[in-house]
């Protein structure tokens, strides 16, 4: 089993994560953008546009604006989700020792490393609650839901909680190094056992399986809202006004409408 | 009363009428197969549809910001819900997830009664984007209605209401089904309104040939709103222009974008290129009129099928040039009423409108109170896309979806003391507005916003 999860899975898992992902985005791509659907007020410059794009990334600001009790448990899951895969790929790559290029000692290092992982899994594993519950208690939200989308969040919630519990339990938990050296394998096509930690192949095994349904399910957000505001957030630019042959001052000279003037009709 | 299982429904047009717009009704038994068939043409097209469909969170934040839903509180009124009825259809067809794990998410087999509801409730969107406005990543539910209505109508599923103007448009080239003569005889009529009421001389040349501007009016201003048509003659009078209005194209909006955004709505658009060819104009000009509006000025280049060689310009852009420019002379203090503004949504969420608006009322009216929320944040007036039925039932919903706007009139208190003005500048707003403002109680006139110029406007 371990053989499995270990040392094959991981190659189907890639497999199916690109080419899901590329099916899906050529799906997209073959169809057009018909007809102009820019929502206004029109941007007039690119830089407006990425100003859009990135209030909204950044700061979910639609959902500031227009449902902050949803923003309240989505934003902080999203950056923290945003910070998980950030220090994941950092830590792991410099064992902890990333914050010695910010002058810190390599011991101070690993415990910021450590601090924050745990700081930011714990804001996830809050988030993903919170949005639980949302989903649950508020009748319009559960009207809206499918069973796909509380699996969504409850296996999100198991790969959180098996990762946040070998951080608060070191015991059972596991170092940078073994990690990094099993990545390493797999990278190279040389897949080495994977480290003996029953919780953390737990961890990968979910992990797995989340990449593998990403391209099948809802998740597909990440690449599908940068689609969207493709189309609805452009540069438009207005005609010109004013109209032809007309002169406003002449017109109000000769008195025309003005009954002496006779009929109001302009030649 | 139509009804069907439950369902709430406008009446249908029958077989009869579907074929005086082209269509040949399909029969009951095929209509799923052939449902599923435009589905799969449809969404190898359009890709803000297959976005609608593939990258909903359903995170349900476009629920509590459509007037439909907050007025009913009926689920499928929710905008991702009213999406779900085809998403579901379209997953179980067109993905693999759908195929394969039916139930979980969401997934179903399309029948009858579905068509049936997809019929129901793309009639009870009002395709005014709001839900595109607020939703994270800028899904446009109604570019689902309008794919929903697009099969409905190719099946032979479509409002009276929508049919009949249809047929119309052919036969008439607007919407009410006005002949030459009505027209003229009707501007005949208003020149002696505007001398009677404003004591100026204004005629409304009609079909002139050498004319520099073609105005297009929406043909409901010569039944419902004279004042309008009566404030664009004062305009191009008051500015010596020389302007004309066609007998054949007298439609400022076209119902094709709201049931048929092929045959129908490219009839009207290249009617529109021969009359101006024909007419020798320089520059076209449009009426108020919402859905309109946006058709032609953000559908019409990518549907055209000949070049096009005229700049086409709403009124109100014209009339705020004219007022920056210190062109025009109006006296706000003429119209001693309190006046506030209802955001026609097509101008503020899909054409741009929302400043100049204010430009033009701000000039006319001494006592403006802005609503709240207003400009691309308002909502709608819960006639959009015409959905202006008068069977009882359809009748009963319409209140509700104007129950928003109510609320957000009697805030601003214009109607206080019942000589208000709600100043409502598209023709399905004041279609909608004009009955909803007496079920409301709510103490306000209707108006639009060229009857505000006209009125404002000082001659000497
Ligand atoms: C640019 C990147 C992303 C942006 C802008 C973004 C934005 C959003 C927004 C606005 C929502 C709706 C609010 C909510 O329900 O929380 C949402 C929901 C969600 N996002 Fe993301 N997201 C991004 C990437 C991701 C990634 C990579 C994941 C994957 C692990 C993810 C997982 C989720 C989940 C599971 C939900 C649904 C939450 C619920 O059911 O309530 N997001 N996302
Ligand atoms: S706001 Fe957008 S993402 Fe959220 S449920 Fe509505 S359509 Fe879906
Ligand atoms: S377009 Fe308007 S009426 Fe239709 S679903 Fe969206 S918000 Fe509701
Ligand atoms: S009828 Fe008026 S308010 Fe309603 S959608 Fe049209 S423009 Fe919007």
């Amino acid at each position: 089993m371990a053989y499995f999860i270990g040392q094959i899975l991981p190659y189907i898992t890639v497999t199916v994560f690109v080419l899901g992902v590329l099916w899906r985005l050529w799906r997209w791509a073959a169809a057009r953008i018909v007809h102009d659907i820019t929502l206004s007020p029109f941007p007039q410059t690119k830089g407006e546009v990425l100003g859009i794009y990135l209030r909204e990334i950044i700061l979910f600001r639609n959902l500031f604006k227009f449902d902050l009790p949803l923003w309240v448990g989505a934003w902080p899951m999203h950056m923290a989700l945003f910070g998980v895969l950030g220090g994941h790929v950092v830590g792991i790559y410099f064992l902890g020792k990333q914050f010695v290029y910010l002058g810190a000692s390599e011991e101070l290092s690993k415990h910021l490393s450590e601090l924050l992982g745990t700081v930011m899994g714990t804001i996830f594993l809050a988030g993903l609650l919170y949005l639980l519950y949302r989903r649950a208690a508020i009748d319009r939200v559960r009207q809206v839901s499918n069973p796909s989308d509380y699996l969504m969040i409850l296996l999100l919630i198991a790969i959180v909680s098996v990762g946040d519990f070998m951080r608060f339990f070191p015991a059972y938990g596991i170092e940078y190094e073994p990690v990094r050296e099993w990545f390493y394998t797999l990278a190279t096509f040389q897949p080495a056992a994977i480290p003996d930690n029953p919780f953390f192949i737990l961890h990968i095994l979910l992990v797995q399986v989340l990449i593998m349904i990403f391209p099948f399910s809802k998740l597909m957000h990440l690449f599908g809202m940068f689609g969207m505001r493709w189309i609805v957030n452009r540069v438009q630019r207005e005609p010109a006004p004013g109209l032809p042959n007309v002169d406003v001052a002449a017109a109000r000279a000769k008195g025309i409408g003005l009954p002496q003037a006779g009929a109001g009709d302009a030649a | 009363m139509p009804e069907y299982k439950g369902l709430k429904i406008p009446a249908r047009a029958t077989d009869e009428e579907m074929r005086k717009i082209h269509i040949e009704p399909v029969p009951d038994e095929q209509k799923v197969d052939k449902a599923i068939q435009y589905l799969d043409e449809i969404r190898k097209k359009f890709r803000s549809f297959v976005l609608a469909m593939e990258s909903c969170v359903k995170c349900g934040a476009c629920a509590e910001n459509c007037h439909t839903y907050l007025g009913t509180r009926d689920p499928n009124n929710i905008p991702t819900m009213r999406a779900e009825l085809m998403r579901k259809i379209y997953r179980r067809y067109f993905t693999p997830e759908g195929r394969w794990f039916g139930k979980l998410v969401g997934a179903q087999d399309l029948d009858l009664d579905t068509i049936m509801q997809w019929y129901s409730y793309f009639y009870q969107c009002n395709e005014c984007r709001r839900c595109g406005h607020v939703c994270p990543f800028g899904i446009d539910t109604c570019e689902v209605t309008m794919i929903g209505r697009q099969i409905l109508h190719w099946l032979g599923i479509v409002p009276k209401l929508h049919a009949s103007v249809g047929a119309s448009m052919e036969r008439t080239g607007n919407h009410t089904g006005l002949t030459k003569a009505a027209i003229v005889d009707t501007l005949e009529f208003l020149s002696e309104e505007i001398r009677d009421e404003f004591g100026v001389e204004v005629t409304f040349p009609v079909d002139k040939e050498g004319a520099d501007i073609l105005y297009v009016p929406s043909s409901a201003d010569f039944l419902l709103n004279p004042y309008t048509l009566m404030g664009a003659g004062m305009f191009f009078t008051y500015i010596g222009a020389n302007w004309t209005i066609s007998s054949h194209m007298t439609e400022a909006g076209n119902f094709g974008l709201l049931f048929d955004q092929q045959h129908t709505m490219r009839h009207l658009f290249t009617r529109l290129l021969h009359t101006a060819q024909q007419l020798g104009v320089k520059k076209i000009v449009w009426g108020e009129c919402g859905h309109g509006w946006r058709a032609w000025k953000m559908y019409l280049k990518g549907m055209a099928d000949l070049p096009l060689r005229w700049e086409i310009t709403h009124i109100h852009n014209e009339v705020a040039y004219y007022i920056e420019t210190n062109q025009l002379k109006l006296d706000p203090y003429k119209i001693g009423r309190p006046v506030t503004l209802h955001d026609p949504c097509n101008y503020v969420r899909a054409c741009n409108l929302a400043e100049t608006l204010r430009k033009v009322i701000r000039a006319c009216v001494a006592d403006f109170r802005e609503m709240y929320p207003n400009r691309e944040d308002n909502f709608c007036c819960g006639g959009g896309s015409a959905i202006l039925f008068d069977d009882p039932e359809m009748y009963q919903l319409r209140i509700k979806f104007s129950a928003k706007k109510a609320e957000q009139v009697r805030a601003t208190g214009v109607g206080k003391d019942g000589n208000g003005i709600l100043c409502a500048p598209c023709s399905i707003c004041k279609a909608q507005l004009y009955p909803m403002v007496e079920e409301h109680e709510l103490g306000v006139e209707v108006k639009g916003l060229i009857d505000l110029v006209g009125m404002a406007l000082v001659w000497r």
